[in-house]
């Protein structure tokens, strides 16, 4: 069963994890030295895509990650220029899949994280996420495909990694043009140098190991096959032992975890619709970045929707607000109808995405 | 290390072309079964077929009979 598990990745995994660790330390919100949908969410923030105050900051490490593809790709002569595989379903999708990270307060990254800082509802996220991966896997042995990619011209696949390097330089020159916040999770941060330097390491590292979430689920569940679960297994066991050794862990518990809410129903659906919406995608958040890094040109396109989706989530109040202890009193955060809303029509588009995609529907509707 | 036995692999631009070839190898009786694309042959995390090599002309006939596109063939060792 373990035999094919390729070292490289519990490797990857595990230096995610002491990143993860360490960024956390140096200034992170905590619980979030990586988190796609929270920095792509505080990167729309910054160039006041929306306006919630406190999640405001163009966060080096989503630069450091394609980056980190990108070097690596070249490297290993694996940049290739593709797209025109359903960009626009694409973008769509990653507008849901950034929507139902949000309600949860996390993309399946820092899913793996909070676990391993002991908070009990990321564990329900994890029991949504393996849901919404089955319902994708129903629909992909049934014949879902969003078509093929074709090799496109070199402008189409550096246009996201170009486009990330120029606005992060823009930053660094003239900041005064962008927002950032003053005090919530948008505030706290490691150095930009720091961010940057441990973001390229790992988003190289994930290229070389092609690590996945969703990937390894449904390698998992479909072939048995658990070299790419191994990763995120190894950030799990790094950052549990991790938060012991540095004093951060307390147990497991749902009361009042950093940046998170005990709404677990909201929990459990904003996963699943990540988990769903990343197998039809054919890549976690995580791997969107990667993959767009190495030249795809629809994950590029995947990446700018779920930037619209976190506007969409902050500016429509859709995302999840965290459990809070204010003056002794307790308020265990959750959900706004308007998310929950969100969320539903979320499932409906999916499975309208999914079942016109999927060749054993459309047979059976002819 | 596990040991590696000589397979042929066939490499597909989406998964339902994989899909579709288990269907179609699983109909003409052919050995074989769905794989992760190795690392080496992908950067994608996409599916291959994995065959004995002496499957090999079997499988592709089968493939192209049904229309299959697919990305490459291959032989290489796998554990």
């Amino acid at each position: 069963m373990f035999k094919r598990i390729n070292p490289w990745v519990p490797i990857a995994g595990v230096v995610v994890g002491i990143a993860a660790l360490l960024l956390t330390a140096l200034g992170n919100p905590a619980n979030m030295g990586f988190c796609i949908a929270c920095f792509v969410r505080d990167i729309a923030g910054a160039m006041k895509l929306h306006s919630a105050e406190p999640v405001q900051y163009f966060r080096p490490e989503i630069v450091g990650l394609v980056l980190g593809s990108t070097i690596m790709a070249v490297a290993t002569k694996e940049f290739k220029a593709k797209a025109g595989s359903s960009p626009a379903t694409r973008f769509l999708i990653g507008v849901f899949v950034m929507i139902g990270a949000l309600v949860f307060l996390g993309c399946p990254l820092r899913m793996v994280l909070r676990m391993g800082g002991g908070d009990l509802n990321a564990f329900v996220g994890l029991a949504g996420f393996f849901l919404g991966i089955l319902i994708g896997i129903f629909f992909i042995k049934r014949g879902f495909s969003l078509k093929r990619t074709y090799e496109v011209t070199l402008s189409e696949g550096i246009s996201l990694p170009a486009a990330l390097l120029v606005m992060f330089l823009l930053v660094l020159a003239v900041p005064s043009i962008f927002a950032f916040s003053e005090s919530g999770p948008g505030s706290k941060h490691a150095t930009v140098l720091v961010s940057l330097l441990m973001a390229v390491v790992v988003g190289a590292l994930a290229q070389k190991a092609r690590l996945c979430m969703v990937g390894g689920m449904r390698d998992a569940v479909m072939f048995k096959d658990f070299s790419l679960l191994s990763g995120f297994v190894a950030i799990f066991v790094t950052v549990l032992i991790g938060n012991i050794i540095l004093g951060n862990f307390h147990g497991f518990s749902a009361y009042l975890q950093p940046i998170a809410h005990a709404s677990q129903l909201w929990n459990l659906l904003g996963m699943a619709l990540v988990g769903w919406g990343s197998v039809l995608l054919g890549g976690c958040p995580l791997r969107q970045l990667i993959l767009a890094g190495e030249g795809n040109g629809d994950s590029a396109v995947t990446v700018l929707g779920m930037l619209v989706g976190a506007a969409l989530a902050h500016n429509f109040k859709l995302a999840g607000s965290a459990a809070s202890l204010t003056d002794g009193v307790y308020s265990a955060g959750g959900i706004s109808v308007n998310g929950k809303i969100a969320v539903c029509i979320g499932f409906a588009v999916l499975l309208v995405i999914s079942l016109l995609n999927t060749s054993a529907f459309k047979k059976a509707a002819k | 290390m596990p040991q590696k036995k000589p397979r042929f692999i066939v490499t597909f631009h989406t998964t339902a072309e994989a899909m579709a070839t288990e269907k179609v190898c699983r109909q003409n009786r052919l050995g074989g079964r769905l794989i992760p694309a190795p690392r080496i042959l992908s950067a994608d995390c996409g599916i291959a077929w994995s065959a004995p090599p002496e499957l090999r002309e079997a499988t592709e006939q089968a493939i192209r009979q049904a229309g299959i596109e697919v990305a490459g063939f291959h032989e290489m060792a796998l554990p």
